[in-house]
């Protein structure tokens, strides 16, 4: 668990991170999103002492940061930044291999793990393994960041804006697999990003930072719903904002049993967004569609009317998340 | 794996106190260099190696004090330091170097009688060890108080002034200015051979760089060759370079009576001219062609859809942006060649560098100090000015200005 | 603007750079044995002369005390200059920094027979101030480069290095000292270049050196005297000089292997 209180950092008279207070529980993920120089990087980078902070207290598993060694405290958290910071003179293996022989693994355990963890990635040891950073293409060099990050199984890891300098189709390939990775291994993630639609699409809790002060933080959802404050609202997309909190919505949860009527044109799977239900009822000019399981079997259908009536905000329940 | 591996290792950290650490080496050394080394020497007469004397014995007790007073003050200032602090010891290392010359005159004034106006006073190990230290200092507040290049060059012209004038009034019996004085039409005309022989082999090498820089950029082939050989041309120690030209130019001067009527013989300044200029080569035309090459083929594309013609392009854009990149090798090329041209003495071109050579023959250490000094001063003057010249030219002048580089 | 490194780019040769130290040391051996018995061809450069060989001293014992000098100033230097640059970049001597990067390149601007002239006031005749002068000398352009390459290293790379858990020890001697070889390495070539050129004028402080027949020749205006020295000298200049190129060429594709 990572707990932040009252932290604030000042460089000279400036206060870069200005008295924030948070708790990331164990296994969660978190994104902290603003726009650049709003202190979310300067957040991150305190919370493995890369930068030291001026007040407050930064908590790591019942004990402040202080009180660890920088050194192994770095060795036990991952680490990923937007431009890999991989080393150029050593090959994707070595790269990979950095923590573990740090630590004294090994030879055997820490080849084992590179090759484990390279499967795990989609890099094929065959082909990758010997390669250098700069045969690679930007999404591949990010895949081995995150190998590297990943490699001495720490509990935490932080992520500065990894996939913030690839183009748009790999960066939503990596945010798929990030998050297919996380479902498997539960580490206390913390994201900066300032692209909301990334924060919203893999966090569990987001932080919206503005000039070093925590503007608004809460779920996804609860933040769509009842963003406080016109910066929060402007940056979760303004009119889109219905559109987002539909992308966060799967079909099933809306979903009503089949009508007595004869079963709509338009089928769409249970496990698909709302968004993308609406899109599908605009393209087919439809305001219902059959809703089918994984076999195509339908297994309820999907109004408009209904849509629109449960988006409307339910105060009480979104509150607590 | 968890995270309390990580325990313990306290760390705690003091650091609020942030004396000035470069500072307070430097005045330390200062103050141990003049109480501890011989600040200055008695010589009866030229050849005859001196007689040193402390700093006591120099500039008395008073003097000592004084000395000692200001140092540590400055050293105290470097303890704590500020922006207030930084100029305030600025002040009192100006004061100091203003005072070397002071010293001396004291000095003299103690240790020569009248009676004895062969005795030459020279400075001592103390001496030149305090002129550098306090010349690091100075760059070090320079670098602290973000000074510009200009008016931390103004402001040491002005101490030199200083020392001219000094030097002018009051130090008849220091070595270096009786050598000077006795050696003075002598050393006029080396300064101004050393000056011309420089000038030339760089204007000649800027005309050629240009020339050869151009055909490389059109003939793409050229470029590999003729780096190559001026690479080549670079490598050879001068000494060897300058031996091996008096062969083909006696041979040349020989043949042709209209060359040697021109002065060029094997011998004196022609081999030195032609030893300089293929020195000076490499980095003219590698700045050159750099220097043209790295103008942003945007910017040159954009001039071509402004309609600018071919020659307009040239000179209206790529030749101002190339320009301070090409002084910078003019700056290259000129320091190396004040250097080398001191080498070319030793083939009779004669310049500055004969002094050094000659003085080193006969043991006659201030007569070195004659020749090795002013090339010294002359390699720097050319290296700031040429550089503040590059500073102006700069497109972006106003940003740059300030740049303590 | 750091000459050496436009040396590297726009280098010399070709693509077949890896016989040229071959060639210029077998051309080097073919001097320093050859001309004790090559009377006849110096004669043709001299026909005047009572003594065309030079006979002071072998070309080959020349080219050892040569190599002595400035081998012992080039360890000195190396040591000396890495050792330097490394300690102003770390974070206890960071105070000197601005100051060594600042001497370090007004000092190139220094003509090195200057410095080799006020050495001698100090120190006296012979070897000692020539190493001396060399090694002062010789610092400058390993100081910067090794400055010059050790902050060009990413920043990102750096901060990776130590998020990852590296010890400052660990970061120098795995990530900072091998990204920053090739511009070190640069660096030592134009010193050791230098020290070679200048050690010869160390001759005419009367040091013992390759220097030696070319101040002999021209003093008594034997050509045949400057030939020998000159020749025997730039062949050492090359052959070193391109042995540096090869090793600069090694360290490149072994640090990005394609």
């Amino acid at each position: 668990m990572i707990e932040l209180a009252h932290v604030t950092k000042r460089f000279g008279d400036v206060a870069a991170v200005d008295d924030i207070s948070l708790r990331i529980a164990k296994g969660k993920f978190c994104a902290l999103v603003g726009t650049s120089g709003c202190g979310k990087s300067t957040t991150l980078r305190m919370i493995n002492r890369l930068i030291a902070h001026s007040d407050g207290d930064i908590i790591l598993d019942g004990q402040p940061i202080d009180a660890y060694d920088p050194v192994k405290l770095r060795r036990r958290i991952g680490y990923v930044i937007q431009h890999t910071g991989l080393f150029p003179h050593w090959t994707v293996a070595r790269n990979i291999g950095l923590v573990p022989r740090l630590l004294k693994w090994s030879a055997a355990d820490v080849q084992a793990k590179v090759e484990e963890l390279m499967k795990l990635l989609g890099l094929p040891v065959d082909e990758f393994a010997a390669k250098y950073p700069h045969q690679l293409s930007g999404g591949q060099a990010q895949r081995v960041g995150v190998a590297r990050a990943l490699a001495a199984d720490p509990d935490i890891l932080l992520m500065d804006e990894p996939f913030g300098a690839l183009d748009p189709i790999t960066r939503e390939k990596l945010q798929d697999e990030l998050s297919r990775l996380q479902a498997r291994m539960h580490k206390t993630v913390v994201f900066v990003t300032h692209d909301m639609d990334e924060a919203l699409r893999l966090a569990d809790h987001l932080v919206v930072m503005r000039e070093g002060r925590i503007v608004q933080q809460g779920s996804p959802l609860a933040l769509l719903q009842q963003p406080n404050d016109p910066f929060v609202e402007s940056l979760l997309g303004g009119l889109e904002r219905g559109l987002k909190q539909a992308a966060l919505t799967r079909i099933k949860d809306h979903m009503s049993p089949m009508g007595p009527t004869l079963p709509a044109q338009s089928r769409i799977p249970a496990a698909f967004s709302l968004r993308q239900g609406l899109s599908m009822m605009l393209r087919d000019h439809t305001d219902r569609l059959t809703v089918v399981d994984q076999h195509d079997v339908p297994v309820g259908e999907l109004t408009l009317r209904k849509i629109v009536k449960e988006a409307q905000p339910e105060q009480g329940k979104v509150r607590e998340s | 794996m968890s995270l309390l591996d990580a325990l313990p290792t306290p760390q705690v950290s003091w650091r609020q106190w942030r004396p000035n650490r470069v500072l307070l080496v430097l005045f330390s050394a200062m103050l141990a260099a003049i109480w501890l080394l011989d600040v200055v020497s008695v010589s009866p007469n030229r050849i005859v190696s001196g007689e040193e004397a402390g700093l006591i014995e120099a500039i008395g007790w008073v003097g000592a004090l004084l000395v000692s007073g200001v140092m540590l003050t400055l050293l105290a200032l470097s303890l704590q330091p500020s922006h207030q602090g930084y100029q305030v010891a600025l002040v009192g290392v100006s004061l100091l170097l203003l005072l070397l010359p002071f010293g001396l005159m004291v000095a003299s004034h103690r240790l020569i009688s009248s009676d004895t106006p062969q005795a030459r006073l020279n400075m001592g190990m103390a001496y030149w060890l305090m002129l550098s230290l306090l010349l690091l200092c100075w760059i070090e507040l320079r670098l602290r108080l973000t000074l510009s290049r200009r008016r931390s060059t103004l402001m040491l012209l002005g101490v030199l002034l200083v020392w001219g004038v000094c030097a002018i009034l009051g130090l008849d019996s220091l070595a270096l200015g009786q050598e000077l004085r006795a050696r003075d039409d002598e050393f006029w005309r080396a300064l101004r051979q050393h000056v011309t022989l420089v000038s030339a082999s760089v204007a000649i090498s800027i005309g050629l760089g240009l020339t050869l820089a151009m055909l490389m950029r059109r003939y793409a082939k050229c470029q590999k060759i003729a780096f190559g050989v001026l690479n080549f041309l670079q490598t050879i120690p001068s000494i060897a370079l300058f031996g091996l030209m008096l062969g083909p130019l006696a041979w040349l001067a020989a043949q042709w009576p209209l060359l040697s009527q021109l002065g060029v013989s094997g011998i004196g300044w022609a081999p030195a001219l032609l030893a300089l200029v293929a020195y000076s080569l490499l980095p003219m035309v590698r700045n050159t062609y750099i220097a043209l090459e790295q103008v942003s083929p945007e910017t040159l594309e954009a001039a071509r859809g402004m309609g600018m013609r071919n020659s307009q392009r040239f000179f209206q854009v790529r030749l101002p942006l190339a320009l301070p990149v090409l002084l910078e090798g003019i700056r290259i090329t000129t320091v190396q060649a004040i250097g080398l041209t001191a080498v070319a003495a030793l083939i009779g071109a004669g310049g500055l560098g004969a002094f050094i050579f000659q003085g080193l023959g006969q043991a006659a250490m201030d007569m070195v100090l004659l020749g090795a000094l002013p090339i010294l001063m002359l390699a720097l003057i050319a290296d700031a000015g040429l550089g503040a010249l590059a500073d102006i030219l700069r497109p972006n002048a106003t940003a740059q200005s300030g740049d303590s580089q | 603007m750091n000459p050496s490194v436009g040396r590297r780019s726009l280098g010399l040769h070709g693509a077949n750079r890896a016989i040229w130290p071959a060639v210029w040391f077998a051309l080097l051996m073919l001097c320093v044995w050859g001309f004790p018995h090559a009377d006849g061809v110096l004669r043709s450069l001299e026909p005047d002369a009572n003594q065309v060989v030079y006979q002071r001293a072998s070309l080959a014992s020349l080219l050892l005390q040569h190599l002595f000098v400035v081998s012992v100033a080039a360890v000195v230097t190396i040591v000396g200059g890495v050792l330097a640059a490394i300690a102003v970049t770390r974070e206890g001597g960071r105070d000197f920094l601005p100051m060594v990067a600042q001497v370090a390149s007004l000092g190139q601007t220094f003509p090195p027979v200057a410095v080799l002239a006020l050495a001698v006031p100090a120190l006296g005749f012979g070897t000692l101030p020539i190493i001396v002068a060399l090694v002062l000398y010789g610092m400058l352009p390993i100081v910067r480069n090794t400055l010059g390459g050790l902050q060009d290293v990413d920043k990102d790379i750096k901060s990776a290095a130590i998020a990852m858990g590296m010890t400052p020890w660990q970061v120098l001697r795995q990530v900072e000292l091998p990204l920053a070889a090739p511009v070190i390495l640069a660096g030592i070539r134009t010193s050791v270049t230098i020290n070679i050129s200048t050690a010869a004028i160390g001759a005419t402080v009367g040091a013992r050196n390759l220097g030696d027949p070319i101040i002999a020749g021209i003093v008594n205006g034997n050509m045949a005297y400057i030939v020998q020295g000159a020749l025997t000298i730039a062949l050492l200049a090359l052959t070193v000089d391109s042995l540096f190129e090869r090793f600069q060429e090694r360290l490149r594709s072994r640090l990005y292997t394609s």
